[in-house]
């Protein structure tokens, strides 16, 4: 969830994670679902370390929310004990303090120890379906204090994850996806702050693209599975959002839409695939186009109809 | 061309011939010269009009074209025929004579052209149709046919049905009460028309352009959900349906076949089956979904109670031809008990 100026590293999938089900307290894991481009790698590419993914934060969803702050405060101690490092940028030079606002405060940015590719990034649910604004809770650590983020619709990610064999949890991608989806009904013009393999990029157009990518790799693997999508996200919604989703589900096709109907933002949805998630194989801008059309067809529109 | 000469439609007693974006003078030309020879066919009342939806040709250039055709054809017919523009939902040229629920249901024709994408499908030679035909019946064992059944099912009139039997000479059998069949399958004809048969079907090959292909099986899946009773199964599916010991593995490809009296057909349906199909006229491509076109009157589906139909078995046969599954194709006419051991 966090930008830097660099390019996005390549990666292994099942060897980072790997390492990070080796460091995280085994008491913790039940609280904590990888998601992001990490949890799509390995759920496409699973312990196959020769398909490699471009990322570089590992985003970390630790629920239930009232079990969050203890489990991230942990979780964050049993790193810096087996030193992973605090990760410095322009903003956050180091962790703050008692004195510090709760908006202002760094997250929990780690690197592993000698490895400066990729960091990890605690993050929360929201409080209630009704708040998807960004939120923060202080992680009081030995090290200082962190907050934990939390913001719109990431208690989708974290319906029903799948236990991996590293015994740690994955979120569905297609619930990423629906999570992408809700969070951009429309193209907004702020960008990224780093650049994407030399391009700004608008935050619409890359959270956007992941759900293409999710689709791509998900019709690679069975023609016809975007079809069950809908049966899958309709009680998901349900379950998260029960006074909201008729509304929720009549607009998660607004964004792609708007996506696919302008060829600069699927250009640049385009080049957050290459440089990202489907960097092994990646797809034109009109094969992209028809993985959104097929994603409205087959997943969208049901959905929208079922509400 | 004169007694086979269908029009989209007859209004009261007005011959409509409607044509969309035409772009070529000799097409204008062509169905003025149809509709004039179907008008000498028909009593004084009869009118004929060419209706042109949004033609690419100038006003002046249309003028021109009817009045060397007025100058050339005979009075009496030129007098009846009109050339009529349709553009913003506007009829230009229409006879004031023409009354207005008759101009109503000329609207509505013209409205189901725009919304079927207008594609246009070319008239094939009632030839094949009716070869099609007979080796269907002969093929199902259907028993002798009348001359009149075969001209209703085909659409066409009886000296065309004549014209044809005494083509395919010794291969009819004749029966002392005027009926007929095949009396062998017709090996040569049918040769014959397998050459051409992608341009006496209006073939149109569709290739995926996803790199990500529907496999044929999930397309068939998807087709069945759609209300078309127009469109029946062909290719490797029917195949089976007729021959359940039909040796291959998996389909290569979707056949489907659309019935079409009319000159247009609706294939708005493509885009729903898979946005990822885009017609292609390279032959080599290997195509994920193709269609054929039946204009005959009857096109002899066999109906199912759930799902689409099936093409007939003469369609079924070309199908596998057309895919180059000669071995198969022949295995698919001997499985028919008629045909064992004679073709």
């Amino acid at each position: 969830m966090s930008d830097t100026k660099e390019v996005m590293k390549l990666v292994s999938p099942g060897s980072v994670l790997a390492q990070i089900a080796a460091a995280i307290p085994a008491d913790c894991r039940r609280n904590l679902t990888i998601i992001g481009s990490l949890a799509v790698g390995y759920h496409f590419f699973g312990a196959d370390n020769t398909v490699m993914v471009r990322t570089k934060d590992v985003d970390c969803l630790l629920s239930p929310r009232v079990e969050a702050v203890l489990s991230g405060v942990a979780i964050a101690e049993r790193l810096l004990q087996d030193h992973w490092q605090f990760r410095h940028d322009a903003r956050w030079s180091k962790p703050g303090d008692a004195n510090t606002e709760d908006k202002n405060l760094p997250a929990v940015r780690l690197h592993p120890p000698g490895i400066q590719d990729w960091f990890i990034e605690l993050l929360t649910v929201p409080e209630s379906p009704i708040d998807q604004r960004k939120r923060w809770l202080r992680l009081k650590t030995s090290a200082g204090h962190f907050g934990l983020c939390s913001f719109g619709f990431l208690s989708l990610a974290n319906y029903q994850p799948i236990l991996t064999p590293l015994e740690i949890h994955i979120a569905k991608p297609q619930m990423m996806a629906l999570a992408n989806l809700l969070e951009h009904p429309m193209i907004r013009p702020e960008t990224m702050s780093g650049l994407i393999d030399g391009r700004a990029i608008k935050r619409s157009n890359k959270d956007l693209g992941r759900v293409l990518a999710i689709a791509h790799l998900s019709i690679a693997r069975e023609d016809d599975t975007l079809l069950g999508w809908p049966v899958q996200w309709l009680p998901a919604l349900q379950v998260c959002f029960p006074h909201d989703w008729h509304a929720l589900a009549r607009r998660s096709g607004d964004g792609i839409r708007k996506l696919l109907d302008s060829p600069n933002d699927l250009d640049e949805a385009r080049h957050t695939c290459e440089f990202g998630l489907l960097t092994s194989q990646p797809p034109n801008t009109e094969q992209l186009r028809i993985v959104g059309r097929r994603l409205l067809q087959d997943a969208i529109e049901p959905l929208e109809k079922m509400a | 061309m004169k007694a086979d000469y269908r029009p989209d439609a007859v209004i009261g007693h007005t011959l409509v011939d409607v044509k969309r974006r035409t772009d070529t003078v000799n097409t204008v030309r062509m169905a003025l010269m149809q509709l004039a020879y179907a008008l000498s066919d028909r009593d004084s009342q009869s009118a004929g009009f060419l209706v042109l939806v949004d033609p690419k040709i100038t006003p002046q250039r249309l003028l021109d074209e009817q009045r060397y055709a007025q100058r050339t054809l005979n009075p009496k017919v030129a007098g009846r025929l009109h050339v009529i523009t349709y553009h913003n939902g506007e009829f230009h040229g229409l006879p004031h004579t023409f009354n207005p629920t008759d101009r109503g249901e000329l609207l509505r024709l013209v409205e189901q052209v725009l919304e079927m994408g207008g594609t246009r499908i070319p008239s094939t030679r009632i030839y094949y149709e009716l070869l099609r035909v007979l080796v269907h019946q002969w093929l199902r064992n259907n028993g002798p046919m009348t001359a009149d059944w075969l001209a209703t099912k085909t659409g066409c009139s009886y000296p065309t049905v004549a014209k044809a039997l005494e083509q395919l000479g010794p291969a009819i059998k004749r029966l002392s009460d005027r009926r007929f069949e095949l009396a062998y399958f017709p090996k040569d004809e049918w040769a014959r028309l397998v050459a051409v048969s992608d341009r006496m079907r209006s073939t149109m090959r569709f290739a995926d352009r996803s790199g990500q292909p529907r496999s044929p099986d999930s397309l068939l899946q998807r087709v069945q959900q759609f209300d078309r009773p127009d469109l029946a199964i062909g290719g490797v599916f029917c195949a089976r349906h007729y021959y359940p010991d039909f040796d291959l593995i998996g389909s290569p490809r979707l056949d489907l076949t659309i019935h079409c009296p009319g000159h247009y057909a609706d294939l708005t349906f493509v885009e729903r089956l898979d946005p990822a199909l885009e017609k292609t006229k390279d032959s080599r491509e290997p195509a994920k979904l193709v269609l054929h076109f039946i204009r005959r009157e009857d096109p002899l589906f066999e109906k199912r109670t759930n799902g689409l139909n099936w093409v007939d078995t003469a369609e079924c046969l070309l199908d596998l031809h057309e895919m180059r599954l000669e071995s198969e194709a022949r295995d698919f006419l001997n499985s028919f008990p008629v045909a064992r051991g004679k073709v």
